[in-house]
């Protein structure tokens, strides 16, 4: 089966900038893949060289196995896009906007017009499908956008920060939007700088930072390293804390508070587990175990220097 | 292509410019009849001169269609964002840009056309016939509309910014072309047959019969006991080098907007 987005030494350059730098990238069909990094680190310039609104100065890009640069006609005729918060003619209606796109992709009219009623209906908007654009709020918009994407029932789905912008609960729709759309057999590349929506949203994560990829591995095998907030019933004596210090998988302990201790572990599931028994046989009486950060957050800050995020 | 104009037309009749450029056309054609009869001038009973008379201010109505309706259409794009929703469309630029050349020129020509109509009619009501060689002076406005509208779109394609775009469009047209026009002709007595609003002069020279040509005649002033000539000339555009010209700025510019818009990134 072939790839959905193959990303082949990507490169683009602004003068002297590098904005991307042999990104290599492969997203198999079906999954859903976060995007993160900091501001500048590349994010946007990938999608949009995905879209086709940038030409790469090194380099290939395929969807589908089409080459985006000689053939973006074919790659784009299987993706649905929202890049970056695109404005919409606020002199047109979002029936109007979807039947001019439709018709922009060789799609019949009636079939237009049912898959027009579909998409305003998945994303809420099907109430204000006759109303002008432009009172529109960015949320709505939004909405509307992702149902452009959607209209022609496209295999890859590209979000450039779906979230930004809204309000809380237009964050939550979307959110829950694309959690719908995961369901589907879409293949889903969505750029973002929320850890906590990747995290929930994605299969699997990628991290760029300065143009370059550091990591790309699934949510689960990323979240087997992180630091973990364990709080006792009782005080923490020096004693066991220097015994929880020695225990296998445990790169090192802090004592945050009189009863609670800051553990960095390292290992899956089971390794978890195994430690909590150990502490429990050193006579520590634990109330409560859990991450004290998400496992990508943690990642994330340990690839990407403070400065930068 | 038929799709994008479509579209862009039906942008444009919501939109404000298009209801500018009526009003605008109104208070035109409202001075040109109203006005004479209120003063106790009179009509010109002459059909020619009446009729181009009336269309003294086709120029200016054309260089407000295509600042209107040319000079941000491509720039609206980037600039607005609206083409980050167009532009991932399995459509190629060109296609996009055709079409809205298209619906630009379509708006531009009704709207000179309803000038025509308003002035035809006119003159029919008030002097009984219709000037000769009104038709050929519609056609050389449409060919001007096509020739500054390319050009519209070339600054269009190039500018990052609507306003800049806009105002050298207007500009250009209204005070930069027509100052080296009266410079070339009054000062440096040579003729500016390139430029493109020398050219458009034959949209109103169709009206004299015969049609002119250029002059030049040697005034002299005396004064202090000196006695100086002045060379004074006067330039028209021939009719095929002045469509052979308006045809080289349609092409030039409307190629160069094409390509321009085609590699130019978001």
């Amino acid at each position: 089966m072939t790839d959905a987005i193959v990303t082949e030494n990507l490169s683009k350059q602004f003068g002297q900038f590098d904005a991307l730098k042999d990104l290599n990238l492969t997203i198999e069909p079906g999954i859903c893949v976060g995007y993160l990094g900091p501001n500048g680190a590349g994010k946007t310039t990938t999608i949009k060289i995905l879209t086709s609104l940038l030409r790469p100065t090194g380099g290939k890009a395929f969807l589908n196995g089409i080459d985006v640069v000689r053939n973006p006609k074919e790659a784009l005729a299987s993706v649905g896009a929202v890049v970056e918060t695109p404005q919409l003619y606020p002199q047109l209606t979002p029936a109007e906007i979807l039947s001019y796109l439709g018709q922009l992709r060789g799609l019949d009219r009636d079939v237009i017009r049912e898959r027009s009623v579909a998409v305003l209906n998945e994303v809420k908007m099907l109430d204000s499908a006759h109303k002008r654009m432009g009172d529109f709020s960015t949320g709505m918009k939004q909405r509307v956008a992702i149902a452009s994407a959607l209209l022609h029932d496209p295999s890859i789905l590209i979000f450039d920060e779906p979230t930004i912008g809204l309000d809380p609960r237009g964050m939550i729709e979307v959110r829950k939007l694309i959690m719908q759309l995961k369901e589907r057999d879409f293949t889903i590349f969505m750029s973002s700088h929320l850890l906590y929506e990747v995290q929930e949203v994605c299969d699997k994560v990628a991290i760029v930072d300065k143009g370059t990829l550091l990591v790309y591995d699934t949510v689960a095998n990323l979240s087997i390293a992180g630091e973990a907030l364990l709080t006792a019933v009782e005080p923490i004596t020096a004693q066991q804390c220097a015994f929880v210090q020695a225990l296998p998988n445990v790169r090192s302990v802090k004592r945050v508070a009189t009863s609670e201790l800051l553990i960095t572990v390292e290992g899956g599931l089971s390794e978890q587990s195994d430690l909590l028994d150990h502490i429990k046989s050193l006579g520590i009486r634990v109330a409560f175990y859990r991450p004290a950060r998400s496992a990508i957050e943690d990642i994330y800050l340990r690839l990407v220097p403070e400065e930068e995020s | 292509m038929a799709v994008v104009t479509k579209y862009e037309l039906l942008k444009y009749l919501r939109g404000k410019r298009l209801l500018i450029i009526v009003v605008l056309l109104a208070i035109i054609l409202i001075l040109d009849l109203v006005v004479p009869p209120t003063i106790g001038s009179g009509y010109d009973l002459n059909p020619t001169t009446f009729t181009s008379g009336m269309l003294n201010d086709i120029g200016i109505l054309i260089v407000l269609c295509a600042t209107f309706f040319g000079a941000d259409a491509i720039v609206s794009e980037f600039e607005q964002k609206t083409g980050h929703l167009l532009f991932p469309n399995a459509v190629k630029r060109h296609v996009l840009v055709l079409g809205k050349f298209i619906a630009s020129t379509m708006i531009s020509v009704g709207a000179v056309a309803l000038y025509y109509a308003v002035t035809v009619i006119a003159v029919v009501v008030i002097d009984g016939s219709i000037a000769q060689n009104t038709s050929l002076s519609f056609l050389y406005a449409l060919a001007y509309v096509f020739g500054i509208l390319a050009i519209a779109y070339l600054f269009s394609a190039i500018f990052r910014s609507s306003v800049y775009s806009i105002v050298l469009t207007f500009f250009t047209f209204f005070l930069i072309l027509p100052i080296i026009d009266a410079t070339g002709s009054s000062i440096a007595h040579f003729k500016p047959w390139f430029t493109l609003t020398f050219a458009s002069g034959i949209i109103l020279d169709i009206f004299q019969q015969p049609y002119p040509v250029d002059a030049t005649r040697t005034v002299g002033t005396t004064f202090a006991n000196m006695t100086r000539t002045i060379t004074v000339a006067t330039y028209y555009p021939s009719v095929a080098q002045a469509l052979a010209v308006i045809f080289v700025y349609f092409i030039i510019g409307f190629i160069l907007a094409m390509y321009i818009t085609k590699r130019r990134e978001m």
